[in-house]
């Protein structure tokens, strides 16, 4: 199969560009992550490294928290987590989200209509309670699948909508006319919906769930000690933040560029929207 | 119209039906031994249909208290927030989606609504809270210390009410000015507008009277997706600024395994969002088959 | 006396980035003349036509002059209020009013900022001029959305909207393209009859030149940026000076002097209708003299003629199996439709190919060598370097060979995605053809074009042609025998040859008249029916633009109906 490349205009090299940059970002993140055991000067939770609550310095750059742990290293580390979190979590809303939606659309009607009507109950829940929901249902050591769940029927709905305007739409009634199957119809969405925008709706579920699992965690149902992710950490900052800023300023930071670089990369145009 | 109307009533009957189903299998699990086999499972779940039908909704595991008087309790602290959020989103959220609609300003505008919205919500709450507190030297309901309240009796009641309310606003600005950016990119994408405006008809007219209840029909039928945004929001400010809503009732619940309290709020939830569905589209519909006045 | 001046433009040159699109075009209108110009898409006339209507485009340069009525001549660059009321045309084709508000709202609209009234004596006036242009078409039907208007009564609202402004000056931008013969011949008509009765001078802009084969008014001919060809239309009708006119003229089928029967004994029968009822089940099941039967043999054309809503495509959609019949059989080779499962009238559909006039019919997301690669692949499962070698004969034969592989549908022009859908025909090797108004769209040259790829495919591929036309050229050009529908009902057939030759019924020589428009004035025409005169008496016939066809009955969505983009 051939999927084309788009034409360039105006509009679209701005796009582009900053589609570029969004992915050398979320690439930058990728080689820190990995690098992070090099990059980091303690271990992760490792506690008295510095001072108590010392402000950022020549020495500790991002300063320390209320145990003496570097929040630079701390930070480095919790970017780890969240990334180690959100890749599984964004492959398996892309799963059971987009590709499922696509998939579901060509299916006999009752079956797209029922799998619909379902889905599209659950999308009416934030993503953030429903997974909340699942974490409790199980532990929080699912965490990244509760959270690609909950993303997962937001995604559905809208992958299947498209997919039931192409169903419906004048070529598809060509193309049944002349006796082209549901499977070969099927394909062509897989190939120009959804491996054409494959890009665009990973760096899209990234920054969703990225954004559900810091949430979750800040409320206490995701990561766990000692592998604190970014929303742990601000979490366990926001009884001293105010007199000690720095405590969640920088994991809030991280967090919001990591989150960024993922909505850059999934285009401008309006799936701005998780 | 009418049509239209009783098609989306069904589908909104339909949802909280389902969603009503979706809410008794969530309450089934406190029923004992319902996790040990499919069989049991189906024999509590039946039971809370039953339950539900005659408006049985059980107690409380956190307050001991009827499901109904604890939601009672909470829930219109949670919808405060939501509608005081749904005006701070209007009156913020609008104007940038127009200011940022279209043409050159809507390119330009685009990486920066990027750069905001990236703030997840309790970033943004956190950041309001230590902003209160640092420069306006407002008593900060973080860690407790202030309650917040519907309806707030004195100054600083007031002044803690208001960082929820802008935490959940800001959120819900972000839906609406992406569902106005949405809406005013796909109105001018139509031929209809430079035809009109080829046939006489001056520019202003053009946009007054047909492009912008496309637009305003673009954000009703957008109305679910705002309320989506809006409910999260309210979640994460009421555990920030610990307010005891029906969110963070929701939240305790499934930390405590309160499942028929869990139920109740997330089928609460559900339901409204299904309404502001079903209302958004209407109203959008209404809005573009109205046409102008002649 | 000389008649009032409308327009004056003098050696206008128009350029847009490094781009010529006038070079020293120079023209006049008086009041209650017409003038038609004629032109392909680069030839410059959209820059015309926007320095006539006055309406701005910030990405063009422009110098010479130009003078509206008793104004002042000015520069062509400075945009100043004309002193002319100018109302403007468009095509219904283009979508040009919002689709979900009443046509009636917007056109009272139109009329009351035009003449400067209020709405409801607007909307009088609307209803006066529609009632007197098109007494069959009722003012309640304006009350619809555009979407819901069939596109011949959208055109005459919105001649009604344009008249009933009393303009000094009218701007027709394609404003008949796209609408079948019948409804051109009868709305050209009214047009020339409404601007001598009014008095207004009319500019028309057209790609093709059937609306000024009903005008014979002064014609223009661009090219390029330039007048290459000025004159009346009877003149370059007759004896074109250049050459490119000439081609013009010569591009396209004409309604000729009937030829020998062709007979249609070529194979064993490949699809038998018979007594053929398609009255909605449920419904009391019309006579026996309604059911429909016929036989097309392998090899052979038949065409089946009639105006939208004649009941062509439901008999199409019927004999395929796509939509139920309450009576009847229907064979399609050697096999009884009605007996076959969903999954076997699928396999045996894999032989039948459609050629549209409807931009829809291809999907926009698939390359140019999917679409062709696709039957090959999803029905034959062919190796990869076998469907590479079918796919480049057939992109040879119909002219896409130099296109880019990735090339996405979406990004070809119309004549492409028509060239590529005959492509998609020739490597699925069909029995059955069916070509459904196959030149609706195109410019005269892609016209011509596209009737000798669908020749040759019949010539080399042999498949049976089942054309649905509203254009006796294009049935004479492609078919050996027509049935002719009116109203759902079948009301003469035969071959061709002899069809021509001796019409019989009303609707025929309606559709033979409007396919050869007479050299006298048009009479005063209702819509959809027109004075018809005998093929004997008709003059070599002008170029053509066909209705939309959508081979489905429910009205496609306004992405099919937009064909132009705006500036």
């Amino acid at each position: 199969m051939n999927p084309a490349p788009p034409a360039a205009t105006g509009a679209q090299s701005l796009r582009t560009s900053l589609r570029i940059l969004g992915w050398t970002g979320l690439g930058l993140i990728a080689v820190a992550v990995s690098l992070s055991d090099f990059l980091a000067s303690a271990p992760p939770d490792a506690a008295a490294i510095g001072p108590l609550m010392l402000p950022p310095t020549e020495a500790f750059k991002f300063g320390t928290d209320i145990l003496g742990r570097d929040m630079l290293s701390e930070t480095l580390h919790g970017l780890s987590v969240t990334l180690r979190l959100a890749v599984p979590a964004a492959l398996i809303a892309l799963l059971f989200g987009t590709l499922f939606g696509s998939v579901a659309a060509r299916t006999p009607v009752m079956v797209s209509l029922s799998l619909r009507w379902l889905l599209g109950i659950l999308a009416a829940l934030p993503a953030l309670l429903l997974a909340i929901l699942l974490i409790g249902l199980t532990a929080r050591g699912w965490a990244s699948l509760a959270a690609g769940l909950s993303a997962a029927p937001l995604g559905f709905v809208r992958s299947f909508d498209r997919a039931s305007l192409q169903a419906h739409a004048v070529h598809t009634e060509y193309a049944r006319a002349t006796g082209i199957s549901s499977a070969t119809l099927l394909r062509r969405d897989l190939v120009y919906e959804f491996s054409g925008t494959l890009s665009t709706s990973a760096a899209r579920a990234l920054a969703a769930v990225t954004i559900i699992l810091s949430t979750t965690s800040f409320l206490g149902f995701g990561a766990e000690p000692p592998h604190r992710d970014l929303g742990l950490m601000i979490a366990a900052a926001k009884t001293y933040y105010l007199h000690a800023w720095w405590t969640a300023a920088f994991p809030a930071l991280t967090l919001m560029i990591l989150i960024l670089f993922a909505r850059l990369a999934a285009g401008l145009d309006e799936g701005e929207r998780p | 119209m009418l049509r239209f109307v009783l098609n989306e009533a069904g589908r909104l009957f339909l949802g909280l039906f389902g969603a009503a189903l979706m809410a008794a299998a969530v309450a089934a699990l406190s029923v004992p031994h319902a996790a040990d086999g499919l069989a049991y499972f189906l024999v509590a779940w039946g039971g809370r249909i039953n339950d539900l039908i005659h408006l049985r909704f059980g107690e409380s595991v956190i307050s001991g208290l009827p499901i109904i008087a604890e939601l009672a309790a909470r829930l219109p602290l949670t919808l405060g927030l939501v509608i005081e959020g749904v005006i701070v989103a209007a009156l913020v959220g609008i104007p940038i989606g127009f200011l940022f609609g279209a043409g050159p300003a809507r390119r330009a505008a685009a990486p920066l609504i990027q750069i905001v919205a990236a703030a997840p919500v309790f970033c943004a709450g956190l950041v309001l809270a230590y902003g209160a507190a640092s420069l306006l030297h407002w008593p900060v309901p973080i860690n407790g210390g202030v309650s917040i309240v519907l309806f707030p009796q004195n100054a600083t009641q007031a002044q803690a009410m208001v960082l929820p309310a802008l935490t959940v606003g800001l959120a819900g600005a972000a839906a609406v000015q992406l569902a106005l950016r949405r809406s005013a990119a796909e109105a001018g994408q139509q031929s209809w507008r430079f035809y009109l405006r080829r046939m006489g008809l001056p520019s202003w007219d053009v946009e007054r009277n047909y492009v912008m209840p496309q637009i305003f029909a673009g954000l009703l039928a957008s109305l679910g997706e705002v309320m989506l945004a809006l409910l999260s929001a309210a979640a994460v400010a009421e555990w920030v600024f610990s307010c005891r809503g029906a969110a963070d009732l929701f939240v305790k619940s499934v930390a405590l395994h309160d499942w028929s309290a869990t139920a109740a709020v997330l089928f609460v939830f559900a339901g409204l969002t299904l309404v502001a569905q079903f209302v958004g589209q209407c109203g959008a519909r209404l809005l573009t088959s109205a046409g102008p006045a002649r | 006396m000389r008649s009032r001046r409308l327009l004056d433009i003098k050696d206008l040159r128009v350029s847009r980035a490094s781009t010529i699109e006038l070079d020293g075009v120079s023209l006049t209108l008086d009041a209650g003349e017409a003038l038609v110009i004629l032109g392909d898409g680069s030839s410059g006339k959209d820059a015309l036509l926007r320095i006539i209507g006055n309406f701005s485009d910030r990405g063009q340069e422009a110098t010479g002059t130009i003078q509206f009525g008793d104004g002042e001549a000015r520069p062509a660059h400075k945009r100043g209020r004309s002193n002319l009321r100018t109302t403007y045309l468009a095509s219904a084709r283009v979508a040009p009013l919002n689709p979900h508000v009443s046509v009636v709202s917007q056109l009272t609209r139109v009329v009351a900022n035009g003449l400067g009234v209020p709405g409801s004596s607007a909307s009088e006036d609307l209803r006066l001029a529609l009632e007197r242009l098109a007494p069959a078409l009722p003012f309640a039907a304006l009350s619809k959305k555009s979407g819901e208007m069939r596109d011949d009564e959208l055109a005459w609202a919105m001649l009604a909207a344009a008249v009933a402004q009393t303009p000094d000056l009218l701007i027709a931008d394609h404003a008949f393209s796209g609408l079948t013969p019948t409804a051109v011949a009868a709305l050209a008509g009214a047009l020339a009859d409404a601007q001598k009765r009014q008095g207004f001078g009319l500019a028309y802009f057209a790609e093709a030149l059937q609306t000024a084969a009903h005008l014979r008014c002064r014609t223009i001919v661009l090219r390029q940026g330039k007048v290459i060809e000025e004159g009346d239309f009877e003149k370059l009708a007759g004896g074109q000076s250049h050459a490119y006119t000439k081609t013009l003229f010569k591009a396209l089928p004409r309604l000729s002097e009937v030829t020998a029967l062709r007979g249609n004994s070529r194979g064993e029968p490949l699809l038998q209708v018979q007594g053929l009822d398609l009255s909605p089940r449920g419904k009391k099941p019309s006579s026996a003299s309604d059911a429909i039967s016929f036989e097309l043999r392998r090899g052979a054309a038949l065409a089946l003629v009639g105006e939208e809503g004649s009941g062509r495509r439901a008999l199409v959609r019927a004999l395929l199996g796509l939509q139920r019949f309450a009576r009847g059989r229907v064979v399609l080779d050697q096999v009884d439709m009605g007996i076959l499962s969903a999954a076997m009238t699928s396999r045996l559909r894999r032989r039948i190919a459609f050629v549209t006039g409807s931009d829809a019919a291809l999907d926009p997301r698939m390359t140019l060598w999917d679409t062709v690669d696709e039957p090959l692949r999803a029905h034959l499962h062919l190796p990869r370097d076998m469907i590479a070698g079918y796919r480049e004969t057939a992109l040879k034969r119909v002219g896409l060979a130099s296109h880019a592989a990735g090339s996405v549908v979406a990004t070809l022009s119309g004549f492409d995605k028509r060239r590529l859908q005959v492509a998609r025909a020739i490597v699925s090797a069909p029995f059955l053809c069916v070509i459904d108004e196959p030149l609706r769209g195109l410019d005269a040259f892609a016209q011509s074009i596209m009737i000798e790829l669908l020749t040759e495919l019949r010539k080399q591929e042999g498949p049976a042609f089942l054309l649905i036309t509203a254009d006796m050229r294009v049935a004479q050009a492609l078919a050996d025998d027509a049935i002719i529908f009116k109203q759902g009902k079948l009301v003469e057939r035969g071959p061709l040859a002899e069809i021509m030759r001796a019409p019989k019924d009303d609707e025929t020589k309606k559709l033979l008249a409007a396919a050869a428009p007479s050299r006298g004035p048009e009479p005063p025409a209702a819509p959809a029916t027109i004075a018809a005169k005998p093929a004997s008496q008709q003059a070599p016939v002008s170029p053509d633009e066909l209705d939309p066809p959508i081979l489905l009955d429910e009205p496609i969505a306004d992405e099919s109906a937009v064909t132009e983009s705006p500036g």
